[in-house]
């Protein structure tokens, strides 16, 4: 039987009877909510270019080794590090920097004093181009099979799936890419097995088909933990006791999984979504790698190798900022679906 | 085709009529698939229109099982294995799903225990009731609106406005249950199955339920299936009552017939511990005269002097306790009454330090506890003058700990005995409480509600305390196991030790206590002799408490209006 | 919980499986046939009896490349998760008991390290602050560490709250005695499961960095760099990923599988697994001593 005294309970009788102040009560909490979600990713987005700006200090790097030769004297190398900014204070450096981040400006190269932004764009086309597919067939497909699996629960349809997606899951992402890149490309010969078509260049075609691969190689982690995700989701939303009060009331079942256990067993599989979303901007070092894309993940990659800090910093940051612009998408939606749970109660 | 549509019209005419059946079931059976075995066996009634029929049984007895064949959503390891049911002229049994959707929610449907589950917490309720009407009725959103609100002022809410955009977790569970009933008749079934509605509720909040289905029958000529353990509630608003054990039917007839001259030694049972432990028993006496105050020189072991508690949410002051004053003898036994909210526990937690109080003084067994810091409480914990027993004997044990491990901590804690005195120590409390040693090398899990409330017992009396506070010990367990603590509480009042019991439910309390104190919405508005608490209640509140209070007697219990009358006073009051 | 592992057959499997494993990791160097450093004129030679897998672009025999290069593979994985481990378990408890400050502070902290790519991460990492496989995987193994905080974490703040810790705060018992007889025993199986995730998470890691050719110098002999010179000749022995990859595949999925294994054998539901189990073979369920009277323990099992 239930337990009859709960702290919630006597909460809400003592709101809910209060009447106009529950509802300030209300929208203040909301209001409140908010706010402690934007300090979090304010601060979160601190921590994280600090984080990136302390690559710096630790790699005791600095733009001689790149530009200078072995032969350099002090004073050239003190000459170019002055000339870079880099003997002033750790603490002020970070700030110009962090500064200059929040305008768009990502600072240059020490590898060839381009401006790092737009050596970013062009690259970023070419990498946001696979990750946002990849995203998007993470989340269709992702959500077709968790759906059909929680439908078809404990059939072989079921049982299908959940092997699939288990061992999809442990496949590292290349070699997934590899598999594809063996299958499709070499033999088959369907999609090309590097390369890439800008938009405005090729048209959709070209531009899906040099994309198709690599992408789908980096959707397979999402749609396997999203599908898994929604699949667990949506197999406990329907247990719920709502399901069966619904049920009595007169609703259709089909109505009450599309109305109210979708919209209320998501909330994992959107958790999920946020937190595997870095995964995938990540992923991208190594399919382009597999598949030969000139995107930022390569860059970041040839830049590390080179010691060019401020480049790969530059990356970093790029990832950073979509990662937590992506998170706070995540996060309203979830408020959205479940607004007890954001209310903290 | 037309046959078949003239037959229903003919039998729906019938129907309308009064007096007729609308729910009929004949010798059914429910049968578990995995065990192949029959839990259910042969069960039969008929439900006129217009009457409400009571089924009481304590759990396992079948009667959840039996309302779900009914509503055609018998668990998936269930299935009915043999009679009809036969449900306004349809043949349940052969129904399909498209049917079944059909006539839930438009001619039976249900409520059932802890509304708050049973609705979508990520929806507001208007919009849920609103929904269903919009489908089933097809009409506009706005003319779904406004029929809900009226829906909600029909289950007496005072503000439907401002509930209808409310979340469940907003709501209490007296107005959740209320929101659960406006949307069951929202399409105006003629049939609707009460499934323990009342058993989380509090006494007041329970009358309450239980005088707004009886309102709502007369006013809607809806036909009831009221379903609970407890006699009483049944009493309340059945006219016909069935006695369920282990999956049959034991005794049937008219509530009155069947309470006054019982056939069955079950229900003789049922009703025998109203009068034992419950109400009753200070109902039934002769009415006395007050007893003399005599002097009191029992030394005193608690003593509580204007003890304030609030608590502090970001939006919200809430005074939990105002004022508190009272003391506690050496091997007295003392009631705390008082509904959810009222501060009771919290009056229990602020004696065993789990909550500082703002103001005041507690002193027990001379020491003064009011302000002692972390450090002190743990000493004086292991002292182990005076122990808690928590409400839900599932959660209070862990787990992973094998019985005697749970028993044996707090000996070990105190750290004063060798192993083997512990081991007499746990065998002798174990004892007490009329368990078997073989239970010490089993886990919680692998116990009864019962027996595990029976070690949380034994538990709080290794340490030998002088003082027992019991939060709710017998809420969360039915009723043979209710009688079984009350019994052994009885016992440990006879060998001298004080206890402080805590509940919603007077009956219990009375069938323990020489003394009640009842609290309302934070303060003591009532501290008495037991018997004169029940037979002559001086507060308001303590006068709706005693008549709200089901009985399975007709003394005591005050009528609808009456009740209505004490609680609009009660409101002006406060 | 040990016990229980090897009772099932998946477990049995796994365990198995992933000592094979280890044992190539130990003595795979001492017993590759030839010398995975040095090249051959056989170049991309097809699998022959002399050369079980064939050779590379260099000539070199596949075979003792992979066997040479288990052991970075698996120290790598392994140290990942001993320092993921320590990184997060120990902050995740502290998190629950040691104030407001510091709970905010961790959780900040945990939710920047997941916001941040950790592959890039680990690359730019490894590659500027010297090539090396271990200082990847003590950035990786910080990176990956929030599985552990959260499992930690969320595992002491039930338990915390749970009312038979409530019920020893009231028999007097300190945090010290709680953390003992409560919170420990509960917490092993979830971070067991965790451990057994990272590692087949680091194994991932260390196939990706090395077919990066980050961390370790060319000739060295590592999984993730025998696939990546597969790839680069894929005309000419189409097959050749197929080796390394089922072996990466399957130890990962070893991995998984024991994580699995310990799930379903530990805590309540577990003990009624194994007893059922133990019920279906005919051997009659734990003994309760009745004429034996229990002695209660003092210390934690």
């Amino acid at each position: 039987m239930a337990s009859i005294h709960t702290e919630r309970e006597t909460l809400a009788y003592g709101g809910a009877s209060a009447g106009l102040s529950s509802r300030w009560a209300v929208a203040r909490s909301t209001l409140a909510l908010a706010f402690r979600s934007i300090i979090v990713f304010v601060t979160v987005f601190f921590l994280a270019t600090l984080l990136t700006f302390a690559l710096q200090g630790l790699s005791g790097l600095s733009p001689a080794h790149l530009q200078l030769s072995e032969s350099a004297t002090p004073e050239a190398i003190a000459a170019l590090e002055h000339e870079w900014g880099l003997d002033l204070p750790l603490w002020q450096q970070y700030l110009n920097w962090f500064g200059g981040i929040v305008q768009g400006d990502l600072g240059r190269s020490w590898y060839n004093g381009a401006d790092i932004s737009l050596l970013l764009t062009s690259r970023a086309a070419i990498s946001l181009s696979i990750a946002g597919l990849a995203l998007l067939i993470g989340v269709t497909l992702g959500a077709v099979l968790g759906i059909t699996a929680a439908k078809f629960q404990t059939t072989w349809i079921d049982r299908a799936i959940t092997t699939f997606t288990t061992f999809v899951s442990v496949l590292p992402p290349f070699v997934v890419g590899i598999g594809l890149v063996a299958i499709f490309a070499v033999w088959l010969n369907w999609f090309p097995s590097a390369g890439y078509v800008p938009l405005d260049r090729g048209g959709l075609g070209p531009w899906l088909s040099h994309i198709w691969l690599p992408s789908l190689a980096l959707s397979m982690e999402a749609v396997a933990d999203i599908a898994r995700q929604l699949r667990v989701g949506l197999i406990q939303a329907s247990r719920e006791n709502y399901v069966t009060g619904a049920l009595v009331r007169g609703l259709s079942s089909e109505r009450i999984f599309w109305g109210h256990v979708l919209r209320n067993g998501s909330g994992p599989a959107l958790t999920m979504l946020g937190m595997k979303f870095p995964n995938l901007i990540g992923g991208a070092v190594v399919t382009e790698a597999v598949f030969g894309l000139a995107g930022y993940g390569r860059f970041a990659a040839d830049s590390a190798s080179r010691g060019d800090v401020p480049a790969v910093q530059g990356v970093l940051v790029l990832a950073i900022v979509l990662v937590v612009a992506f998170n706070l998408l995540v996060n309203l939606l979830l408020v959205r679906l479940s607004p007890a749970s954001a209310r903290g109660i | 085709m037309t046959a078949e549509i003239i037959d229903r019209l003919q039998i729906t005419a019938a129907i309308e009529r009064e007096g007729e059946p609308v729910l009929r079931l004949d010798g059914v059976n429910i049968r578990n698939q995995i065990t192949g075995k029959d839990v259910v066996r042969g069960i039969s009634f008929t439900l006129k229109k217009g009457k409400v029929v009571g089924i009481v049984g304590e759990s396992g007895s079948g009667k959840t099982l039996t309302c779900r064949a009914v509503l055609g959503i018998l668990p998936e390891l269930f299935s009915v294995s043999g009679g009809t049911i036969d449900l306004l002229g349809h043949d349940v049994l052969s129904l399909e799903p498209k049917q079944w959707t059909q006539l839930r929610g438009t001619s039976i449907t249900a409520v059932f225990q802890d509304p708050g589950s049973y609705l979508n917490p990520s929806m507001k309720v208007g919009a849920q009731i609103a929904e269903v009407i919009r489908t089933k009725r097809g009409v506009t959103r706005q003319e779904a609106k406004q029929r809900t609100l009226e829906l909600l002022a029909d289950v007496r809410l005072r503000d439907p406005e401002l509930v209808y955009g409310q979340y469940p977790f907003e709501l209490s569970g007296g107005m959740l249950q209320r929101v659960l009933i406006a949307a069951a008749i929202s399409l105006g079934p003629k049939i609707l199955i009460a499934d323990e509605v009342t058993t989380a509720l509090d006494v007041t909040v329970q009358a309450e339920v239980l005088d707004l289905l009886a309102d709502l029958k007369e006013r809607h000529g809806l036909s009831l299936i009221v379903v609970s353990h407890d006699l009483a509630v049944v009493a309340q608003i059945c006219d016909e009552v069935l006695v369920l054990r282990d999956g049959e039917v034991v005794e049937r007839g008219a509530t009155a017939e069947v309470l006054r001259r019982p056939k069955h030694g079950y229900t003789r049972l049922l009703i025998g511990e109203h009068h034992l432990y419950g109400l009753e028993r200070f109902l039934d006496a002769k009415p006395t005269t007050p007893k003399p105050r005599l002097v009191d020189s029992r030394p005193i072991l608690i003593r509580a002097e204007g003890v304030c508690v609030s608590y502090d949410s970001s939006t919200s002051r809430r005074q939990a306790l105002k004022d508190a004053t009272f003391v506690l003898r050496q091997g007295e036994s003392i009631g705390v009454i008082g509904e959810t909210g009222s501060g009771k526990s919290t009056l229990a937690r602020a004696l065993i330090g789990l909550v500082t109080p703002g103001a005041g003084q507690i002193s027990i067994a001379g020491e003064d506890i009011t302000g002692f810091s972390a450090a002190r409480w743990r000493d004086f914990r292991k002292r182990g003058i005076i122990q808690y027993v928590f409400q839900d004997p599932l959660r209070s044990l862990d787990p992973e700990v094998t019985i005697a491990d749970t028993l044996a901590e707090p000996l070990l804690l105190q750290g004063m005995l060798s192993k083997s005195e512990i081991r007499d120590r746990i065998y002798f409390r174990l004892d007490q409480v009329r368990l078997q040693p073989n239970l010490l090398n089993r886990f919680p899990g692998e116990l009864s509600g019962g027996q595990r409330q029976r070690i949380a017992v034994a538990r709080a009396l290794v340490t030998e305390p002088k003082v027992l506070i019991l939060d709710e010990p017998v809420s969360a367990l039915d009723s043979a196991n209710r009688v079984q603590i009350l019994e052994i509480l009885n016992s440990l009042r006879a060998n001298g030790t004080s206890l402080m019991f805590i509940s919603h439910d007077l009956g219990s309390v009375a069938g323990v206590t020489e003394r009640v104190m009842v609290l309302y919405r934070g303060s003591i508005v009532e501290t008495a002799a037991t018997d004169d608490v029940v037979n002559r209640p001086g507060h308001l509140y303590t006068r709706l408490l005693v008549g709200s209070g089901p009985t399975v007697t007709s003394i005591g219990s005050i009528d609808r209006r009456s009740r209505q009358a004490l609680r609009e006073q009660l409101e002006a009051a406060s | 919980m040990l016990r229980g592992i090897w009772q099932l057959p998946a477990g049995k499997l796994s365990v198995l499986f992933l000592s094979v494993i280890i044992l190539l990791a130990i003595f795979g160097p001492a017993l590759a046939p030839y010398d995975p450093l040095v090249g051959t004129d056989h170049v991309l030679a097809h699998p022959s009896a002399q050369h079980w897998l064939g050779t590379d672009y260099l000539g070199r025999d596949v075979l003792s490349r992979i066997l040479a290069g288990s052991t970075i593979s698996v120290l790598g994985s392994v140290q990942v998760a001993v320092i993921a481990l320590f990184v997060g378990a120990i902050p995740g408890i502290l998190s629950v008991y040691l104030g407001r400050t510091f709970e905010w502070l961790t959780l900040r902290l945990v939710d920047t390290l997941i916001a941040l790519p950790f592959l890039v991460f680990a690359v730019a990492v490894t590659a500027l602050l010297g090539n090396g496989i271990p200082q990847a995987m003590l950035v990786v193994g910080v990176m990956v560490s929030p599985a552990f905080y959260r499992v930690a974490r969320a595992a002491a703040l039930t338990i915390s709250r749970s009312q038979y810790v409530e019920a020893a705060i009231l028999s007097g018992a300190s945090i010290g005695w709680i953390v003992r007889k409560h919170v420990w025993a509960k917490i092993l199986p979830a971070i067991a499961i965790t451990l057994a995730n990272t590692m087949g998470t680091g194994f991932v890691v260390v196939s990706s960095l090395t077919f990066l050719g980050i961390g370790v110098q060319p000739p060295a002999p590592t999984w993730g760099g025998v696939l990546a010179s597969d790839l680069g000749y894929l005309n000419f022995r189409p097959y050749a990923p197929l080796f390394t990859t089922v072996l990466i595949v399957l130890t990962v999925l070893a991995f998984n599988l024991l994580a699995d294994v310990i799930r379903d054998v530990s805590g309540e539901s577990g003990r009624a697994l194994l007893i059922r189990r133990e019920k279906k073979r005919g051997r009659t369920a734990r003994q309760t001593s009745a004429t034996i009277p229990p002695t209660p323990h003092g210390d934690p099992q």
